[in-house]
Protein backbone atom coordinates (compact mmCIF):
# COMPACT_ATOMS: atom_id res chain seq x y z
CA UNK A 1 0.00 0.00 0.00
CA UNK A 2 1.40 3.61 -0.71
CA UNK A 3 0.91 5.52 2.00
CA UNK A 4 2.84 9.14 2.29
CA UNK A 5 1.76 11.15 5.53
CA UNK A 6 4.39 13.72 4.72
CA UNK A 7 3.44 15.45 1.36
CA UNK A 8 7.14 17.74 1.19
CA UNK A 9 8.48 13.92 -0.02
CA UNK A 10 5.93 14.59 -3.09
CA UNK A 11 7.51 16.24 -5.95
CA UNK A 12 7.42 20.00 -6.54
CA UNK A 13 4.23 21.48 -7.84
CA UNK A 14 4.04 24.09 -10.11
CA UNK A 15 1.09 25.33 -7.89
CA UNK A 16 -1.37 23.50 -5.80
CA UNK A 17 -2.14 20.66 -8.94
CA UNK A 18 -5.41 20.26 -6.85
CA UNK A 19 -6.31 23.48 -6.94
CA UNK A 20 -8.52 22.48 -4.10
CA UNK A 21 -7.59 25.69 -1.34
CA UNK A 22 -7.33 24.07 2.11
CA UNK A 23 -6.09 24.44 5.20
CA UNK A 24 -2.06 24.19 5.63
CA UNK A 25 -0.71 21.72 8.06
CA UNK A 26 -3.51 19.36 7.27
CA UNK A 27 -1.98 17.00 5.38
CA UNK A 28 -1.30 13.98 6.71
CA UNK A 29 -2.73 10.59 7.01
CA UNK A 30 -6.51 11.69 7.32
CA UNK A 31 -6.17 14.03 4.94
CA UNK A 32 -8.38 12.80 2.16
CA UNK A 33 -8.12 16.21 0.13
CA UNK A 34 -4.71 16.30 -0.81
CA UNK A 35 -4.49 12.47 -2.72
CA UNK A 36 -6.46 9.41 -4.00
CA UNK A 37 -7.48 7.01 -1.52
CA UNK A 38 -8.52 3.74 -2.68
CA UNK A 39 -9.85 1.72 0.46
CA UNK A 40 -10.81 -1.72 0.44
CA UNK A 41 -12.42 -1.85 -3.10
CA UNK A 42 -13.11 -5.50 -4.96
CA UNK A 43 -15.10 -5.66 -8.14
CA UNK A 44 -17.30 -8.74 -8.77
CA UNK A 45 -18.43 -9.16 -12.72
CA UNK A 46 -21.42 -12.39 -12.59
CA UNK A 47 -22.98 -13.68 -10.42
CA UNK A 48 -23.20 -17.77 -9.82
CA UNK A 49 -20.60 -19.82 -12.04
CA UNK A 50 -20.14 -16.65 -13.81
CA UNK A 51 -18.43 -15.17 -11.17
CA UNK A 52 -15.50 -13.76 -11.86
CA UNK A 53 -13.63 -11.59 -9.28
CA UNK A 54 -11.83 -8.80 -10.87
CA UNK A 55 -10.28 -7.00 -8.42
CA UNK A 56 -10.03 -7.80 -4.61
CA UNK A 57 -9.57 -5.74 -1.54
CA UNK A 58 -7.10 -3.00 -3.26
CA UNK A 59 -6.09 -0.35 -1.21
CA UNK A 60 -3.85 2.56 -2.30
CA UNK A 61 -3.45 6.01 -1.32
CA UNK A 62 -1.21 7.94 -4.00
CA UNK A 63 -0.27 11.99 -2.53
CA UNK A 64 -1.14 14.89 -5.26
CA UNK A 65 1.62 15.40 -8.50
CA UNK A 66 2.68 11.80 -8.14
CA UNK A 67 3.18 9.68 -11.40
CA UNK A 68 1.86 6.12 -10.54
CA UNK A 69 1.76 3.19 -12.80
CA UNK A 70 -0.73 0.28 -12.49
CA UNK A 71 1.44 -2.60 -13.91
CA UNK A 72 0.77 -6.22 -14.63
CA UNK A 73 -0.28 -8.76 -16.77
CA UNK A 74 -3.43 -8.86 -18.64
CA UNK A 75 -6.50 -9.53 -16.92
CA UNK A 76 -5.31 -8.23 -13.53
CA UNK A 77 -7.75 -5.41 -13.13
CA UNK A 78 -5.44 -2.88 -13.39
CA UNK A 79 -8.00 -1.15 -16.30
CA UNK A 80 -10.92 -1.96 -14.14
CA UNK A 81 -9.45 -0.23 -10.87
CA UNK A 82 -8.44 3.14 -13.43
CA UNK A 83 -12.37 3.19 -14.86
CA UNK A 84 -13.31 3.10 -11.09
CA UNK A 85 -11.07 5.99 -9.92
CA UNK A 86 -12.75 7.38 -13.21
CA UNK A 87 -16.23 6.51 -11.73
CA UNK A 88 -16.45 4.49 -15.28
CA UNK A 89 -17.37 1.55 -13.48
CA UNK A 90 -18.88 0.61 -10.80
CA UNK A 91 -17.24 -1.27 -7.43
CA UNK A 92 -18.89 -3.42 -5.94
CA UNK A 93 -17.20 -2.88 -2.68
CA UNK A 94 -15.21 -0.26 -0.82
CA UNK A 95 -14.40 3.54 -0.81
CA UNK A 96 -13.07 5.39 -3.71
CA UNK A 97 -12.11 9.24 -2.95
CA UNK A 98 -10.10 11.82 -5.36
CA UNK A 99 -8.69 14.29 -2.82
CA UNK A 100 -11.62 14.47 -0.78
CA UNK A 101 -14.40 13.76 -3.93
CA UNK A 102 -16.29 10.75 -5.09
CA UNK A 103 -15.48 9.80 -8.38
CA UNK A 104 -19.33 10.80 -9.45
CA UNK A 105 -18.23 14.29 -7.97
CA UNK A 106 -15.09 14.92 -9.88
CA UNK A 107 -15.95 13.61 -12.71
CA UNK A 108 -19.09 16.30 -12.89
CA UNK A 109 -16.55 19.16 -11.63
CA UNK A 110 -14.45 18.03 -14.39
CA UNK A 111 -11.71 17.23 -12.20
CA UNK A 112 -10.57 13.89 -14.33
CA UNK A 113 -8.90 14.13 -17.43
CA UNK A 114 -9.69 10.47 -19.22
CA UNK A 115 -6.83 9.63 -22.00
CA UNK A 116 -8.04 6.32 -23.14
CA UNK A 117 -6.24 3.71 -24.97
CA UNK A 118 -7.09 4.62 -28.68
CA UNK A 119 -6.85 8.45 -29.32
CA UNK A 120 -10.65 8.30 -29.28
CA UNK A 121 -10.29 11.62 -31.14
CA UNK A 122 -13.52 12.56 -33.09
CA UNK A 123 -12.80 12.75 -36.61
CA UNK A 124 -14.83 15.74 -38.15
CA UNK A 125 -13.22 18.32 -35.80
CA UNK A 126 -9.65 19.80 -36.41
CA UNK A 127 -7.12 18.90 -33.56
CA UNK A 128 -7.57 21.85 -31.98
CA UNK A 129 -11.35 21.41 -31.31
CA UNK A 130 -10.47 17.66 -30.15
CA UNK A 131 -7.83 19.13 -27.59
CA UNK A 132 -10.55 22.20 -26.63
CA UNK A 133 -13.65 19.27 -26.03
CA UNK A 134 -13.69 19.30 -22.55
CA UNK A 135 -14.63 23.12 -22.66
CA UNK A 136 -17.20 22.62 -25.17
CA UNK A 137 -18.78 19.93 -22.94
CA UNK A 138 -20.36 20.28 -19.39
CA UNK A 139 -20.15 23.48 -18.91
CA UNK A 140 -22.31 23.91 -15.89
CA UNK A 141 -18.81 22.51 -14.31
CA UNK A 142 -17.26 25.73 -14.78
CA UNK A 143 -19.75 27.19 -11.83
CA UNK A 144 -19.50 24.02 -10.14
CA UNK A 145 -17.89 25.15 -6.29
CA UNK A 146 -16.13 21.50 -6.44
CA UNK A 147 -14.35 22.55 -9.78
CA UNK A 148 -10.57 22.24 -9.35
CA UNK A 149 -9.41 22.54 -12.98
CA UNK A 150 -7.38 25.15 -14.17
CA UNK A 151 -7.79 25.16 -18.15
CA UNK A 152 -4.42 25.14 -19.78
CA UNK A 153 -3.06 27.47 -22.75
CA UNK A 154 -4.20 25.68 -26.12
CA UNK A 155 -1.53 26.57 -28.41
CA UNK A 156 1.37 26.25 -25.70
CA UNK A 157 0.34 22.74 -24.97
CA UNK A 158 0.00 22.26 -28.61
CA UNK A 159 3.50 23.63 -29.41
CA UNK A 160 4.77 21.45 -26.12
CA UNK A 161 3.42 18.31 -28.11
CA UNK A 162 5.17 19.33 -30.89
CA UNK A 163 1.38 19.50 -32.66
CA UNK A 164 1.33 23.20 -33.62
CA UNK A 165 1.81 23.29 -37.09
CA UNK A 166 -1.03 20.35 -37.64
CA UNK A 167 -4.09 22.08 -35.30
CA UNK A 168 -6.43 22.72 -38.31
CA UNK A 169 -5.49 19.11 -39.56
CA UNK A 170 -8.11 16.74 -39.30
CA UNK A 171 -7.22 13.39 -37.42
CA UNK A 172 -7.42 11.45 -40.58
CA UNK A 173 -4.35 13.18 -41.49
CA UNK A 174 -2.12 12.46 -38.69
CA UNK A 175 0.10 9.59 -37.98
CA UNK A 176 -1.03 7.03 -35.09
CA UNK A 177 1.95 8.65 -32.66
CA UNK A 178 0.48 12.22 -33.30
CA UNK A 179 -3.39 11.51 -32.80
CA UNK A 180 -2.15 9.70 -29.33
CA UNK A 181 0.29 12.60 -28.41
CA UNK A 182 -3.69 15.05 -29.66
CA UNK A 183 -5.31 12.91 -26.90
CA UNK A 184 -2.51 13.45 -24.02
CA UNK A 185 -2.66 17.43 -25.36
CA UNK A 186 -6.57 17.10 -24.78
CA UNK A 187 -5.95 15.74 -20.99
CA UNK A 188 -3.29 18.52 -20.59
CA UNK A 189 -5.70 21.37 -21.88
CA UNK A 190 -8.48 20.36 -19.83
CA UNK A 191 -6.17 21.49 -16.51
CA UNK A 192 -8.04 18.74 -14.35
CA UNK A 193 -5.40 17.87 -11.32
CA UNK A 194 -5.93 14.08 -12.07
CA UNK A 195 -5.15 12.27 -15.55
CA UNK A 196 -5.77 8.83 -15.48
CA UNK A 197 -4.37 7.22 -18.61
CA UNK A 198 -5.46 3.82 -19.92
CA UNK A 199 -2.52 2.02 -21.46
CA UNK A 200 -2.26 4.97 -24.36
CA UNK A 201 0.57 4.05 -25.93
CA UNK A 202 -0.65 0.44 -26.67
CA UNK A 203 -1.02 0.17 -30.36
CA UNK A 204 1.99 2.31 -31.11
CA UNK A 205 5.10 0.85 -32.72
CA UNK A 206 8.43 0.59 -30.40
CA UNK A 207 10.00 3.67 -31.71
CA UNK A 208 7.21 5.78 -31.76
CA UNK A 209 6.66 5.03 -27.27
CA UNK A 210 9.83 5.60 -27.01
CA UNK A 211 9.57 9.17 -28.07
CA UNK A 212 6.04 9.61 -26.98
CA UNK A 213 7.10 8.64 -23.34
CA UNK A 214 9.79 11.42 -23.17
CA UNK A 215 7.26 13.62 -24.73
CA UNK A 216 5.00 12.74 -21.60
CA UNK A 217 7.60 12.70 -18.83
CA UNK A 218 8.68 16.33 -20.25
CA UNK A 219 4.76 17.96 -20.28
CA UNK A 220 4.36 16.40 -17.37
CA UNK A 221 7.13 17.63 -15.64
CA UNK A 222 6.17 20.81 -16.30
CA UNK A 223 2.57 20.34 -15.54
CA UNK A 224 2.93 18.32 -12.24
CA UNK A 225 -0.83 16.83 -12.21
CA UNK A 226 -1.58 13.31 -10.83
CA UNK A 227 -1.01 10.69 -12.96
CA UNK A 228 -2.39 7.26 -12.69
CA UNK A 229 -1.09 5.03 -15.76
CA UNK A 230 -1.65 1.67 -16.30
CA UNK A 231 0.69 -0.04 -18.76
CA UNK A 232 1.80 -3.77 -18.83
CA UNK A 233 6.17 -2.50 -20.16
CA UNK A 234 7.99 -2.43 -17.13
CA UNK A 235 10.61 -0.34 -18.79
CA UNK A 236 7.84 2.02 -19.72
CA UNK A 237 6.43 1.87 -15.87
CA UNK A 238 9.92 2.36 -14.67
CA UNK A 239 11.03 5.38 -16.67
CA UNK A 240 7.81 7.25 -16.44
CA UNK A 241 6.43 6.56 -12.70
CA UNK A 242 7.68 7.64 -9.16
CA UNK A 243 6.18 4.61 -7.57
CA UNK A 244 5.15 1.36 -9.73
CA UNK A 245 2.01 -0.12 -8.47
CA UNK A 246 2.86 -4.05 -9.47
CA UNK A 247 -0.58 -6.12 -9.61
CA UNK A 248 -1.35 -9.90 -10.14
CA UNK A 249 -4.66 -11.45 -11.16
CA UNK A 250 -7.20 -14.11 -9.86
CA UNK A 251 -8.41 -11.87 -8.43
CA UNK A 252 -6.11 -8.31 -9.09
CA UNK A 253 -4.71 -7.54 -6.16
CA UNK A 254 -1.18 -5.57 -5.12
CA UNK A 255 1.64 -7.50 -5.41
CA UNK A 256 4.16 -4.92 -4.35
CA UNK A 257 4.72 -1.07 -4.80
CA UNK A 258 8.24 0.03 -5.98
CA UNK A 259 9.62 3.13 -5.07
CA UNK A 260 11.24 4.30 -8.21
CA UNK A 261 14.35 6.66 -7.21
CA UNK A 262 15.54 7.61 -10.24
CA UNK A 263 16.50 11.13 -10.78
CA UNK A 264 13.80 14.08 -12.92
CA UNK A 265 14.05 14.62 -15.53
CA UNK A 266 14.33 11.78 -16.90
CA UNK A 267 15.68 11.28 -20.84
CA UNK A 268 16.56 8.55 -23.03
CA UNK A 269 20.30 8.36 -21.72
CA UNK A 270 18.52 6.58 -18.27
CA UNK A 271 17.22 3.85 -20.17
CA UNK A 272 20.75 2.89 -20.61
CA UNK A 273 22.16 3.28 -16.87
CA UNK A 274 22.17 0.27 -14.36
CA UNK A 275 20.02 1.86 -11.93
CA UNK A 276 16.73 1.90 -14.69
CA UNK A 277 17.34 -1.54 -15.39
CA UNK A 278 18.12 -2.72 -12.09
CA UNK A 279 14.69 -1.38 -11.24
CA UNK A 280 12.92 -2.83 -14.20
CA UNK A 281 14.46 -6.46 -13.04
CA UNK A 282 13.17 -5.95 -9.46
CA UNK A 283 9.50 -5.02 -11.22
CA UNK A 284 9.63 -7.90 -13.11
CA UNK A 285 10.94 -9.85 -10.00
CA UNK A 286 8.11 -9.09 -8.05
CA UNK A 287 5.57 -9.38 -10.48
CA UNK A 288 7.00 -12.99 -11.22
CA UNK A 289 7.18 -14.40 -7.65
CA UNK A 290 3.09 -12.71 -7.33
CA UNK A 291 2.36 -15.03 -10.07
CA UNK A 292 4.37 -17.71 -8.96
CA UNK A 293 3.29 -17.96 -5.89
CA UNK A 294 -0.36 -17.55 -7.47
CA UNK A 295 0.15 -20.54 -10.02
CA UNK B 1 -24.41 -4.08 -48.93
CA UNK B 2 -24.75 -0.02 -47.65
CA UNK B 3 -23.67 2.95 -49.29
CA UNK B 4 -20.32 3.27 -48.10
CA UNK B 5 -19.28 -0.45 -49.14
CA UNK B 6 -20.46 0.23 -52.56
CA UNK B 7 -18.91 3.25 -52.93
CA UNK B 8 -15.64 1.64 -51.41
CA UNK B 9 -16.08 -1.24 -53.95
CA UNK B 10 -16.45 1.80 -56.63
CA UNK B 11 -12.82 3.29 -55.73
CA UNK B 12 -11.35 -0.06 -55.45
CA UNK B 13 -12.71 -0.59 -58.90
CA UNK B 14 -11.25 2.67 -60.22
CA UNK B 15 -8.12 2.02 -58.65
CA UNK B 16 -7.93 -1.27 -61.01
CA UNK B 17 -9.69 -0.81 -64.14
CA UNK B 18 -8.17 1.94 -67.07
CA UNK B 19 -10.34 4.49 -68.02
CA UNK B 20 -11.24 3.32 -71.17
CA UNK B 21 -12.35 -0.02 -69.95
CA UNK B 22 -14.45 1.89 -66.29
CA UNK B 23 -16.34 3.62 -69.59
CA UNK B 24 -16.55 0.84 -71.58
CA UNK B 25 -18.12 -2.03 -69.57
CA UNK B 26 -21.63 -0.30 -68.81
CA UNK B 27 -21.78 0.75 -72.43
CA UNK B 28 -21.62 -3.01 -73.49
CA UNK B 29 -23.99 -3.99 -71.20
CA UNK B 30 -26.37 -0.84 -72.19
CA UNK B 31 -25.81 -1.93 -76.09
CA UNK B 32 -26.18 -6.04 -75.00
CA UNK B 33 -29.60 -5.04 -73.27
CA UNK B 34 -31.04 -2.74 -75.40
CA UNK B 35 -30.23 -5.82 -78.84
CA UNK B 36 -31.91 -8.01 -76.54
CA UNK B 37 -34.61 -5.47 -75.91
CA UNK B 38 -35.23 -4.84 -79.66
CA UNK B 39 -35.34 -8.22 -80.51
CA UNK B 40 -37.92 -9.46 -77.77
CA UNK B 41 -39.72 -6.12 -79.59
CA UNK B 42 -39.59 -7.17 -82.95
CA UNK B 43 -40.79 -11.28 -82.40
CA UNK B 44 -42.80 -11.03 -79.01
CA UNK B 45 -44.92 -7.83 -80.00
CA UNK B 46 -47.35 -7.97 -76.63
CA UNK B 47 -44.19 -8.43 -73.95
CA UNK B 48 -42.12 -4.95 -75.41
CA UNK B 49 -42.11 -2.10 -77.46
CA UNK B 50 -39.56 -1.31 -79.95
CA UNK B 51 -37.26 1.31 -78.02
CA UNK B 52 -37.51 4.05 -80.36
CA UNK B 53 -41.56 4.11 -79.81
CA UNK B 54 -40.73 4.56 -76.19
CA UNK B 55 -38.23 7.76 -76.84
CA UNK B 56 -41.13 8.82 -79.51
CA UNK B 57 -43.56 9.03 -77.10
CA UNK B 58 -41.63 10.95 -74.68
CA UNK B 59 -40.41 13.11 -77.00
CA UNK B 60 -43.93 13.98 -78.18
CA UNK B 61 -45.27 14.69 -74.79
CA UNK B 62 -42.62 15.78 -72.24
CA UNK B 63 -45.05 18.17 -70.09
CA UNK B 64 -47.34 15.10 -70.03
CA UNK B 65 -44.70 13.32 -67.82
CA UNK B 66 -43.14 16.20 -66.66
CA UNK B 67 -46.41 16.74 -65.02
CA UNK B 68 -46.89 13.30 -63.71
CA UNK B 69 -43.37 12.92 -61.89
CA UNK B 70 -44.16 16.00 -60.15
CA UNK B 71 -46.97 14.70 -58.45
CA UNK B 72 -45.06 11.36 -58.00
CA UNK B 73 -42.07 13.52 -56.62
CA UNK B 74 -43.57 15.72 -54.63
CA UNK B 75 -45.36 12.67 -52.63
CA UNK B 76 -42.24 10.89 -52.91
CA UNK B 77 -39.88 13.57 -51.06
CA UNK B 78 -42.48 14.69 -48.53
CA UNK B 79 -42.96 10.88 -47.04
CA UNK B 80 -39.63 10.94 -47.49
CA UNK B 81 -38.48 13.85 -45.19
CA UNK B 82 -41.84 12.31 -43.05
CA UNK B 83 -40.65 8.99 -42.64
CA UNK B 84 -37.15 9.71 -42.51
CA UNK B 85 -37.33 12.30 -39.68
CA UNK B 86 -39.87 10.03 -37.56
CA UNK B 87 -36.98 7.05 -37.80
CA UNK B 88 -34.15 9.30 -36.46
CA UNK B 89 -36.41 10.72 -34.01
CA UNK B 90 -37.20 7.33 -32.63
CA UNK B 91 -33.73 5.78 -33.30
CA UNK B 92 -32.84 8.48 -30.68
CA UNK B 93 -35.42 7.82 -28.31
CA UNK B 94 -34.67 4.21 -28.86
CA UNK B 95 -31.20 4.85 -27.89
CA UNK B 96 -31.59 6.88 -24.69
CA UNK B 97 -34.79 4.68 -23.63
CA UNK B 98 -34.52 1.01 -23.76
CA UNK B 99 -37.93 0.78 -23.29
CA UNK B 100 -39.00 2.19 -26.40
CA UNK B 101 -37.24 -0.24 -28.07
CA UNK B 102 -39.48 -3.57 -26.88
CA UNK B 103 -42.29 -1.25 -27.70
CA UNK B 104 -41.06 0.49 -30.85
CA UNK B 105 -39.99 -2.35 -33.38
CA UNK B 106 -42.66 -4.89 -33.25
CA UNK B 107 -44.72 -2.08 -34.93
CA UNK B 108 -42.44 -0.73 -37.23
CA UNK B 109 -41.30 -4.05 -38.53
CA UNK B 110 -45.35 -5.19 -38.53
CA UNK B 111 -46.07 -1.76 -40.51
CA UNK B 112 -42.84 -2.62 -42.89
CA UNK B 113 -44.27 -6.23 -43.91
CA UNK B 114 -47.61 -5.48 -44.52
CA UNK B 115 -47.49 -4.29 -48.45
CA UNK B 116 -48.28 -0.60 -49.10
CA UNK B 117 -50.80 -1.74 -51.88
CA UNK B 118 -52.89 -3.35 -48.83
CA UNK B 119 -52.80 -0.20 -46.90
CA UNK B 120 -53.49 2.34 -49.55
CA UNK B 121 -57.28 1.84 -50.24
CA UNK B 122 -57.52 2.12 -46.41
CA UNK B 123 -55.66 5.46 -46.20
CA UNK B 124 -57.99 6.92 -49.09
CA UNK B 125 -60.88 5.83 -47.23
CA UNK B 126 -59.81 7.85 -44.43
CA UNK B 127 -58.19 10.55 -46.54
CA UNK B 128 -59.75 11.08 -49.08
CA UNK B 129 -58.83 11.77 -53.08
CA UNK B 130 -55.76 13.68 -52.68
CA UNK B 131 -52.32 13.46 -51.95
CA UNK B 132 -52.04 12.31 -48.18
CA UNK B 133 -52.64 8.66 -48.54
CA UNK B 134 -49.60 9.13 -51.07
CA UNK B 135 -47.61 11.14 -48.98
CA UNK B 136 -48.15 8.65 -45.84
CA UNK B 137 -47.57 5.29 -47.81
CA UNK B 138 -44.69 6.94 -48.73
CA UNK B 139 -43.26 7.45 -45.66
CA UNK B 140 -44.25 4.46 -44.09
CA UNK B 141 -42.23 3.03 -46.80
CA UNK B 142 -38.95 5.29 -45.89
CA UNK B 143 -39.21 4.85 -42.02
CA UNK B 144 -38.32 1.41 -41.34
CA UNK B 145 -34.70 1.60 -43.33
CA UNK B 146 -34.10 4.92 -41.73
CA UNK B 147 -34.96 3.79 -38.03
CA UNK B 148 -32.87 0.38 -38.38
CA UNK B 149 -29.59 2.82 -40.28
CA UNK B 150 -30.07 5.70 -37.26
CA UNK B 151 -29.84 2.89 -34.37
CA UNK B 152 -27.22 1.42 -36.19
CA UNK B 153 -25.94 4.58 -36.62
CA UNK B 154 -26.18 5.89 -33.29
CA UNK B 155 -24.88 2.82 -31.48
CA UNK B 156 -21.88 2.59 -33.32
CA UNK B 157 -20.30 5.19 -31.64
CA UNK B 158 -16.50 4.62 -30.25
CA UNK B 159 -16.46 3.35 -26.83
CA UNK B 160 -13.25 5.26 -26.02
CA UNK B 161 -15.04 8.18 -26.98
CA UNK B 162 -18.09 7.53 -24.71
CA UNK B 163 -15.90 7.20 -22.12
CA UNK B 164 -14.31 10.41 -22.66
CA UNK B 165 -17.58 12.14 -22.74
CA UNK B 166 -18.69 10.16 -19.61
CA UNK B 167 -15.59 10.95 -17.88
CA UNK B 168 -16.34 14.64 -18.33
CA UNK B 169 -20.05 13.99 -16.92
CA UNK B 170 -21.35 14.95 -20.52
CA UNK B 171 -25.02 15.52 -20.62
CA UNK B 172 -27.08 13.10 -23.12
CA UNK B 173 -28.10 16.08 -25.64
CA UNK B 174 -24.31 16.40 -25.50
CA UNK B 175 -23.61 13.25 -26.27
CA UNK B 176 -25.96 13.23 -28.86
CA UNK B 177 -24.89 16.16 -30.14
CA UNK B 178 -20.99 16.13 -30.16
CA UNK B 179 -20.78 12.44 -30.17
CA UNK B 180 -23.60 10.14 -31.17
CA UNK B 181 -25.25 12.12 -34.34
CA UNK B 182 -21.93 12.96 -35.95
CA UNK B 183 -20.99 9.86 -35.82
CA UNK B 184 -24.12 8.13 -37.01
CA UNK B 185 -23.79 10.12 -40.00
CA UNK B 186 -22.56 7.42 -42.59
CA UNK B 187 -24.85 5.03 -41.53
CA UNK B 188 -27.57 8.02 -41.66
CA UNK B 189 -26.84 8.60 -44.87
CA UNK B 190 -26.92 5.16 -46.17
CA UNK B 191 -30.26 4.59 -44.36
CA UNK B 192 -31.41 7.79 -46.60
CA UNK B 193 -30.32 5.98 -49.81
CA UNK B 194 -32.63 3.24 -49.05
CA UNK B 195 -34.76 5.62 -47.90
CA UNK B 196 -35.55 8.12 -50.77
CA UNK B 197 -35.49 4.56 -53.15
CA UNK B 198 -38.47 3.14 -50.95
CA UNK B 199 -40.54 6.63 -50.48
CA UNK B 200 -40.35 6.62 -54.27
CA UNK B 201 -41.44 3.22 -54.52
CA UNK B 202 -44.27 3.56 -51.88
CA UNK B 203 -45.49 7.04 -53.91
CA UNK B 204 -45.73 5.32 -57.39
CA UNK B 205 -47.70 2.20 -55.84
CA UNK B 206 -49.70 4.48 -53.91
CA UNK B 207 -51.10 6.24 -57.04
CA UNK B 208 -52.21 3.03 -59.01
CA UNK B 209 -55.10 3.23 -57.25
CA UNK B 210 -57.84 6.66 -56.54
CA UNK B 211 -56.06 9.15 -58.60
CA UNK B 212 -55.37 10.09 -62.02
CA UNK B 213 -51.98 11.84 -61.54
CA UNK B 214 -48.65 10.90 -60.76
CA UNK B 215 -46.21 8.02 -62.31
CA UNK B 216 -48.14 5.23 -60.89
CA UNK B 217 -51.57 6.28 -62.55
CA UNK B 218 -49.91 6.72 -65.57
CA UNK B 219 -48.03 2.95 -65.23
CA UNK B 220 -52.33 2.13 -64.36
CA UNK B 221 -53.77 4.60 -67.89
CA UNK B 222 -51.31 2.76 -69.78
CA UNK B 223 -52.12 -0.58 -69.01
CA UNK B 224 -56.01 -0.01 -69.36
CA UNK B 225 -54.95 0.94 -72.95
CA UNK B 226 -52.96 -1.31 -73.69
CA UNK B 227 -50.75 1.38 -74.26
CA UNK B 228 -46.45 -0.52 -73.95
CA UNK B 229 -44.65 2.67 -74.97
CA UNK B 230 -46.34 4.89 -72.24
CA UNK B 231 -46.12 2.16 -69.95
CA UNK B 232 -42.39 2.28 -70.55
CA UNK B 233 -41.64 5.59 -70.62
CA UNK B 234 -43.19 5.92 -66.85
CA UNK B 235 -41.18 2.84 -65.67
CA UNK B 236 -37.89 4.52 -67.28
CA UNK B 237 -38.72 7.97 -65.58
CA UNK B 238 -39.23 6.65 -62.28
CA UNK B 239 -36.52 4.35 -62.20
CA UNK B 240 -34.19 7.52 -63.59
CA UNK B 241 -35.53 9.37 -60.97
CA UNK B 242 -35.08 6.99 -57.91
CA UNK B 243 -31.00 6.90 -59.06
CA UNK B 244 -30.73 10.89 -59.60
CA UNK B 245 -32.27 11.18 -55.78
CA UNK B 246 -29.93 8.77 -54.61
CA UNK B 247 -27.09 10.72 -56.72
CA UNK B 248 -28.28 14.05 -54.51
CA UNK B 249 -28.27 12.11 -51.54
CA UNK B 250 -24.12 10.98 -52.39
CA UNK B 251 -23.64 14.62 -53.20
CA UNK B 252 -24.93 15.37 -49.97
CA UNK B 253 -23.23 13.07 -48.01
CA UNK B 254 -19.49 13.50 -49.60
CA UNK B 255 -20.39 17.71 -49.09
CA UNK B 256 -21.38 16.94 -45.12
CA UNK B 257 -18.91 14.22 -44.37
CA UNK B 258 -15.18 15.51 -45.25
CA UNK B 259 -13.41 13.04 -42.65
CA UNK B 260 -13.33 10.60 -44.16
Amino acid sequence: MINHTDTSAAPPHRDNPTGIDRPQGLVGDGDKAGQIVVAGVSKVYGRGPDRVEALGGIDLTIPQGEFVTLFGPSGCGKSTLLRILAGLEEKTAGDVTLFGQTPEVAARAKNIAWVPQSSALLPWLSIRDNVLLSRRLNRRAERDPASASRPEDVDRVLRELGLAAFAAHRPAALSGGMRQRAAIARGFVQGAPLMLMDEPFSALDELTRDTLRLRLLDVWQRYRKTVVFVTHSAAEAVLLSDRVVVMTPRPGRIEAVVEIDLPRPRGRDLADSPGFEAKVREVRDRLRRGWEGEE
Amino acid sequence: MNGRSMREEAARHRATLPRMARLLAPLVVFLLLGAGWQWVALNLKSILPPLGSVFLELAARPGFYLLHLWTTLSAALSGFAIGAAIGVILAILIVHFQVLRAAILPVALMLNVTPVVAISPALIVAFGFNAVPHIIVAAISAFLPMLINALTGLRATDRDAEDVFRSLAASRIETLWHLRLPSSLPHLFAGARLAIAAAMVGSIVSEFMGTSKGIGATIIMATTYLNLPQMWVAIFISALTSLGLIGLVDLAERAVIRWA
